[in-house]
């Protein structure tokens, strides 16, 4: 009924790998990304990414760029303004709006340049994190950080309850469709807020049951059966490490070049 | 003949007033394949609750091996230990996201050793032929495949007797015969097994002994003959005859068929209709018996290149498994002993591939049909 980021992640070809070094590469990207000064080294990490999301990974590409469109669709309207409001330098472009004049410099023409590159580098570096690393190796590697062990048994079950519930408000929807619950704005509304409701019952309910669960199975505080975190190949490491090697040496070499 | 599991004088109400269980007395012996029928409400949900301490009776007592039932938090330890409940609902009763955290859950909580949990946990998942499925989450899997992890996580904890709430309903025909197959290798293996169902065919067929229960109350049990015996008692139960008994009380009116009793299965049936007499001696086909656990995929491929045979039946998860894996077409998956007599009683030959401790209860029920019919169907085990 519903596809979500997880479950392309569980079944994507760069599952066996080690998660530890999925998150350490993706995350140096998304850093390197966000304080790149020129639109270069986010580029660069925005291309490879997708390639190795699309052709390593092996997500599908149609479904691939159909996620990049919506920080796409973001970053093209928030650089429009960015680059019409920075003004010094040449004037690139200008129009005469109701007698507003309108215009484009070199600084806010680099600028929204900029922040495309970075939206684009960061959304890449995230969702090749997202789309290859499923939620229950992101639990395990984070059991291996020390967090709190409450903090993850809770983030475990409230992970395997949202499958259920998005389950159940489908279904809900649905039921609220066939006898068109969507007929008009007012009954959407009313609809909606009968779906919450619902949902909220059954969740308490669900509480419940999930208790007596857990005791008819002697529970005793312990939910502490995670795989271990698998190690790392050394193949693995070393490419990454070539890699971001290489990605940062262009984010530090290309420092101090100005495009326009 | 052991006691196992003991109600004397059970009385519930919900907190809403809802008189759910009235004066249940029952006992069940170990080792027993038992069913509760019933229709909607009747109050099946809330004994099974009882049998775990999940829920605690307002009057009477839950005896286990003759010991009543405390309710302190170190009895009811022991307690759910040794009675494993499936839910009716797997998503009730899976919680955690990945299939092998859920079945390792029990074994953890028992305080076992990390090794010692993966080795039960393996082992569970093997049992229930989800080998491989480890690190899927439940979400991915399909209501037969849930079911079985959640008996997997149950088995994990090695346990006396399973209680399954309607463990059949919401599966297609064959996946639900395969999980009553499944129950009835773990009652081969000891396992006292109690399940409810709607399903009077599962419960007139599968169980030893059945219980039908009605507002509340224990209405009559027995065997399913006699259970199912009486139409007036079961209508009034909002039930309906299974077909094989219906069938054979027309025919029965009609003087086509005599007998005592009405057949357990289509097999009897089949006797009950064309008596020995009729049949030609001598041309019975013949059933082997294959051990799957003793040889390997090219053996059995070559064996069945040599032996002539009709049919091929699988029974147990580990035959199914290996008749996949080295893609032997199987004709029977379910009610494969009865299906292959049935055949050989029509001259055909058939195979049967199992596992170990199968091996020998199907030569038994062969020669026990032999000694009930006079019909001397062959058995021949291979590689034995
Ligand atoms: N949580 C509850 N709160 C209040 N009443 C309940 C609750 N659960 C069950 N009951 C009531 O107790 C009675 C027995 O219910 P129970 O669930 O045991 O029946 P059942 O035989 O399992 O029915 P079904 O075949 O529909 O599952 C019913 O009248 C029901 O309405
Ligand atoms: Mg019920």
């Amino acid at each position: 009924m519903h596809n979500l980021l997880d479950d392309y992640a569980i079944s994507n070809a760069l599952r066996e790998t080690s998660a530890r070094l999925k998150l350490f590469l993706g995350l140096w990207a998304i850093l390197l990304s966000v304080s790149s000064t020129t639109p270069i080294a986010p580029l660069f990490l925005a291309i490879t990414m997708s390639l190795i999301t699309v052709m390593l990974a092996k997500i599908p590409g149609r479904i691939y760029s159909r996620l990049l469109l919506v920080p796409l669709s973001f970053a093209l309207l928030s650089a429009g303004v960015v680059a019409f409001m920075h003004g010094s330098g040449q004037t690139l472009f200008s129009l005469q709006l109701f007698g507003l004049n309108l215009a484009i410099r070199e600084e806010g023409a680099n600028l929204a340049v900029l922040l495309i590159a970075r939206t684009f580098g960061g959304m890449c570096s995230l969702y090749f994190i997202a789309l290859t690393t499923p939620m229950i190796e992101i639990f395990a590697v984070l059991k291996t950080l020390h967090i709190p062990q409450s903090v993850i048994e809770l983030s475990m079950m409230i992970y395997r309850y949202i499958f259920v519930f998005l389950d159940q408000a489908a279904m809900i929807h649905s039921a609220q469709m066939m006898r068109l619950g969507d007929a008009g704005t007012k009954n959407s509304l009313n609809s909606f807020a009968m779906l919450c409701s619902v949902l909220f019952l059954r969740s308490w309910e669900q509480g419940e049951r999930l208790i007596v669960a857990m005791d008819s199975r002697c529970y005793d505080g312990k939910l502490d059966l995670m795989e271990p975190a698998k190690g790392a190949k050394p193949l693995a490491i070393l490419a990454v490490a070539a890699y971001l090697a290489a990605a940062t040496a262009i984010a530090v070499l290309t420092r101090g070049v100005i495009l326009l | 003949m052991t006691i196992i599991l003991e109600t004397r004088s059970l009385s519930y109400s919900y907190g809403d007033g809802t008189k759910a269980l009235k004066d249940v007395s029952i006992s069940l012996e170990a080792g027993k394949k038992v069913a509760l029928v019933g229709p909607n409400g009747a109050g099946k949900s809330t004994l099974m609750l009882m049998f775990n301490g999940i829920l605690r009776p307002r009057e009477g007592e839950v005896l286990f091996r003759g010991r009543s039932m405390s309710y302190d938090a170190a009895s009811l330890r022991s307690i759910r230990r040794a009675v494993g409940m499936v839910f009716q609902n797997s998503d009730d009763q899976l919680f955690a996201p990945t299939v092998y955290q859920d079945v390792a859950f029990g074994p953890t909580n028992l305080g076992y050793a990390a090794e010692k949990v993966k080795r039960y946990a393996g082992f569970a998942l093997q049992y229930v032929g989800l080998l491989g499925y480890e690190r899927r989450p439940p979400h991915h899997l399909s209501g037969g495949e849930k079911k079985r992890v959640a008996i997997a996580g149950i088995l994990a904890m090695e346990p006396e007797v399973i209680i399954l709430d309607e463990p059949t309903s919401n599966l297609d025909p064959a996946s639900s015969e395969e999980i009553m197959e499944m129950l009835d290798e773990l009652n081969l293996g000891g396992k006292t097994l109690i399940i409810s169902t709607h399903d009077v065919d599962l419960a007139y067929r599968w169980a030893d002994e059945v219980i039908l229960m009605k507002d509340g109350g224990v209405v009559r049990r027995g065997t399913g003959q006699e259970v199912f015996g009486d139409a007036e008692l079961i209508r009034d139960a909002r039930l309906k005859l299974p077909l094989v008994v219906d069938l054979y009380q027309e025919l029965a009116g009609r003087s086509i068929v005599r007998g005592a009793k009405p057949p357990r299965n289509i097999l009897e049936l089949c006797d009950l209709l064309q008596p020995k007499a009729e049949t030609r001696a001598g041309v019975w086909g013949k059933i082997y018996i294959c051990n799957v656990d003793e040889i390997d995929g090219e053996e059995i491929r070559a064996m069945l290149d040599k032996i002539p045979v009709d049919f091929k039946g699988a029974m147990g998860t580990s035959a199914k498994v290996m008749a996949e894996k080295c893609g032997i077409s199987i004709d029977f998956t379910y009610g494969v002993i009865d299906k292959c007599i049935l055949k050989a009683l029509i001259g055909k030959s058939s195979i049967i591939m199992t596992s170990g401790g199968m091996v020998e209860h199907t030569l038994q029920r062969i020669k026990d049909y032999g000694l009930e019919s006079g019909t001397k169907i062959e058995a021949i085990g291979l590689l034995q």
